[in-house]
């Protein structure tokens, strides 16, 4: 059974009058375990896109399923238990609150998931021991760079183990030498099955992915897989 | 999520704009003060006007006096209710009614007990009615024989040497057993002033009731209506002239107020403790409903505030928001969240108000107690400086905060309900 099937969705907005085809009927089949990058120019559609698969945003037609579950008219309720138990994001600007420390950002999203306090202070010890970040558990995001704060953003989103990690230009705040390691991150927990859905318009980025889908207008253009060595397509980049 | 976690979140939000919730709880501090306050000088105000009606008499007593010529057209309808035998006699015959008795004061022009001499007024009563209106013995007896008297707990203190006060610190005479003596006067046909002193024996005191009993000496009727004859010339008819007051006892005092109904429906003049009770505390409800509606206008005032803080903080926190959602809030996880801050500042602010308001209303009271007992002081007055002008019921501070908690949540909802809508997608976007 696919595990993340989008069947013909369209997603329009009004924008100052003008009607913006964000999602204009993409239908597209998403294998468990896969790492995929969804590429394009700005207003192609790719972050709605992958809006409407991590359950933040609805399509206004069109089918999605997930798991074999139609999650295409859950209502708001559902839509957070989907959002709390199946997805995990990461987003370019981190979105980490800033008066709470490192470990109280990653013990938050299992406070609405009703974990209990041990557990959850066990489980983000050891996610954020597993970034790499076991002696800076206490800081503030302020007294960390933009790469731990990803890695602080990465363990958060593991948190509540999700089947999908959504990353919105995961590496877009951060100089290449970071955006690297947080891919070769990315890549192994690709590697342990994790499925990896990341928007970007750097194609270094999509360089790690397996499988990469090009849009423009709300469209697919283009789906290539790539079952060539990451490193190779990094150096061909240089 | 679950209420320890809510609460730590919510400790840690206002912990974060700290001086914001501060300013906005002061606000709700202060019409919470305002309505501590204004309600408990109303409420001080109550105890100490039904202390003092309570102390005319007991709450199964009514105190009817002849009709009073009644001024306005009504005036010449009939003839003016006298309080005969008969009429009294009327009075016992009403249901629940247990004792009537005529109350004859004796205008004694002094009493006195050896050097000491007091100014207090002897009243007769039917001796069959002492056990029904409570008059009960605390030493010797209270059945009155002739010139027996009975005397309350505290008429001994009102016996004084003029020319020697008592110092502060000496006990009053001890009145059980001795032998008063009441000197009356009166101008004779000739116009001679003429005196005729009385022997009186204590017979018993009286145990403590805190009201007029307790500074009153009681004879037996036929010995009052012998010596106001003898003040007024000649033996008073009473079927003609009436007594000029009469209580009557009930047995059960929910019954006062329908007796007393009914005796003014005689056209006499019915008093019971309990009728101006009732009367007293509907106009003092009213004045609490108007001094609390005061106070709560400024509350209201507060909840604006707290409203205004809470969408203030919610454009600030709209990326968190947004980010609670993505992570799996519930629009319950971000209802309540935001409720329970704007709940929070409504708390934080009652109570503080209520400790202030309590302050507040405790310093009005000292200094109005002190002004009183100064005004007192310079009029010569010896009537007693009332020892506290404010009372706070315990319900006062219970439902102050009740009521400031509720104003926070109020508040709260519009804010909270604008968070719950923010769209997840341009809430995270948001700069």
């Amino acid at each position: 059974m696919t595990f993340i099937e989008i069947r013909d969705i369209k997603r329009h907005f009004t924008l100052g009058g003008s009607i913006v085809k964000a999602l204009d009927g993409v239908s597209l089949s998403i294998e468990r375990g896969e790492m995929l990058a969804l590429m394009g120019p700005s207003g192609s559609g790719k972050t709605t896109l992958m809006n409407v698969v991590g359950g933040l945003d609805q399509p206004d037609a069109g089918r999605i399923i997930i798991d074999g579950e139609d999650i295409t008219h859950f209502d708001g309720n559902r839509l957070a238990q989907y959002r709390q138990r199946q997805v995990g994001f990461v987003f370019q600007s981190f979105n980490l609150i800033a008066s709470m420390t490192a470990l109280q950002n990653v013990e938050f999203p299992m406070i609405f998931a009703h974990v209990s306090p041990s557990k959850r202070k066990r489980r983000a010890e050891a996610l954020l021991k597993a970034v790499g970040l076991g002696d800076r558990m206490d800081h503030k995001p302020t007294e960390l760079s933009g790469g731990q704060q990803q890695r602080v953003a990465m363990a958060r989103a593991l948190v509540n183990r999700p089947t999908i990690l959504l990353g919105d230009e995961p590496t877009g705040n951060l100089d290449s030498h970071t955006g690297d390691e947080i891919l070769a991150m990315l890549q192994r927990l690709n590697e342990q099955g994790q499925t990896i859905i990341m928007v970007t318009h750097d194609p270094r980025v999509a360089s790690y992915a397996k499988r990469t889908i090009h849009m423009l207008d709300g469209l697919i253009q283009e789906d290539q897989a790539r079952p060539s060595e990451p490193s190779l397509m990094k150096d061909a980049a240089s | 999520m679950n209420t320890r976690d809510l609460l730590r979140l919510v400790l840690s939000n206002l912990n974060r704009m700290r001086g914001r919730a501060i300013m906005t709880a002061m606000g709700v501090v202060i019409g919470t003060a305002a309505i501590v306050v204004l309600i408990a000088l109303a409420s001080g105000l109550q105890r100490s006007t039904t202390e003092s009606l309570s102390s005319i008499g007991a709450v199964n007593q009514i105190t009817v006096f002849a009709g009073f010529r009644r001024f306005g057209p009504s005036s010449d309808s009939g003839t003016e209710p006298v309080l005969t035998p008969d009429a009294l006699d009327k009075f016992s015959k009403l249901p629940g009614v247990e004792a009537v008795t005529p109350y004859v004061s004796v205008n004694a022009r002094n009493i006195t007990m050896n050097r000491l001499t007091a100014n207090v007024s002897i009243t007769g009563l039917d001796p069959r009615a002492i056990d029904a209106l409570g008059l009960v013995a605390e030493q010797g007896t209270n059945r009155m024989g002739t010139f027996g008297v009975i005397v309350g707990s505290r008429t001994g203190e009102q016996f004084n040497d003029p020319r020697l006060p008592r110092r502060a610190d000496e006990p009053p005479p001890d009145l059980y057993g001795q032998t008063l003596l009441a000197e009356l006067q009166r101008t004779n046909d000739a116009g001679e002033q003429i005196t005729r002193k009385v022997r009186l024996h204590v017979v018993g005191v009286l145990a403590e009731r805190g009201g007029q009993d307790d500074t009153s000496i009681y004879m037996r009727l036929a010995d009052a209506e012998d010596l106001t004859g003898w003040l007024q010339g000649g033996r008073v008819n009473r079927d003609r002239e009436g007594y000029q007051q009469a209580v009557v006892v009930v047995s059960d005092p929910d019954t006062t107020l329908s007796t007393t109904t009914a005796i003014s429906d005689m056209g006499f003049t019915a008093f019971s403790a309990t009728s101006a009770l009732q009367q007293i505390n509907i106009l003092f409800a009213v004045v609490q409903a108007v001094f609390g509606g005061i106070g709560a206008i400024s509350l209201i005032v507060a909840a604006i505030g707290i409203a205004n803080t809470m969408i203030m903080s919610i454009l600030e926190r709209t990326r968190e928001i947004g980010l609670m959602k993505a992570v799996g809030a519930s629009n319950r996880d971000v209802m309540s969240v935001f409720l329970t801050e704007a709940g929070a500042i409504g708390l934080l602010g009652g109570i503080g108000g209520v400790l202030f308001g309590i302050g507040a209303a405790k310093i009005i009271d000292l200094i109005a107690v002190a002004y009183i007992s100064g005004q007192n002081a310079a009029s010569g007055s010896t009537a007693a400086a009332p020892t506290s002008l404010v009372f706070v019921p315990t319900w006062l501070p219970i439902f102050a905060i009740l009521f400031s908690v509720f104003i926070g949540l109020a508040a709260g909802i519009y804010p909270a309900l604008r968070a719950v809508q923010l769209n997840p997608v341009t809430a995270l976007k948001y700069e």
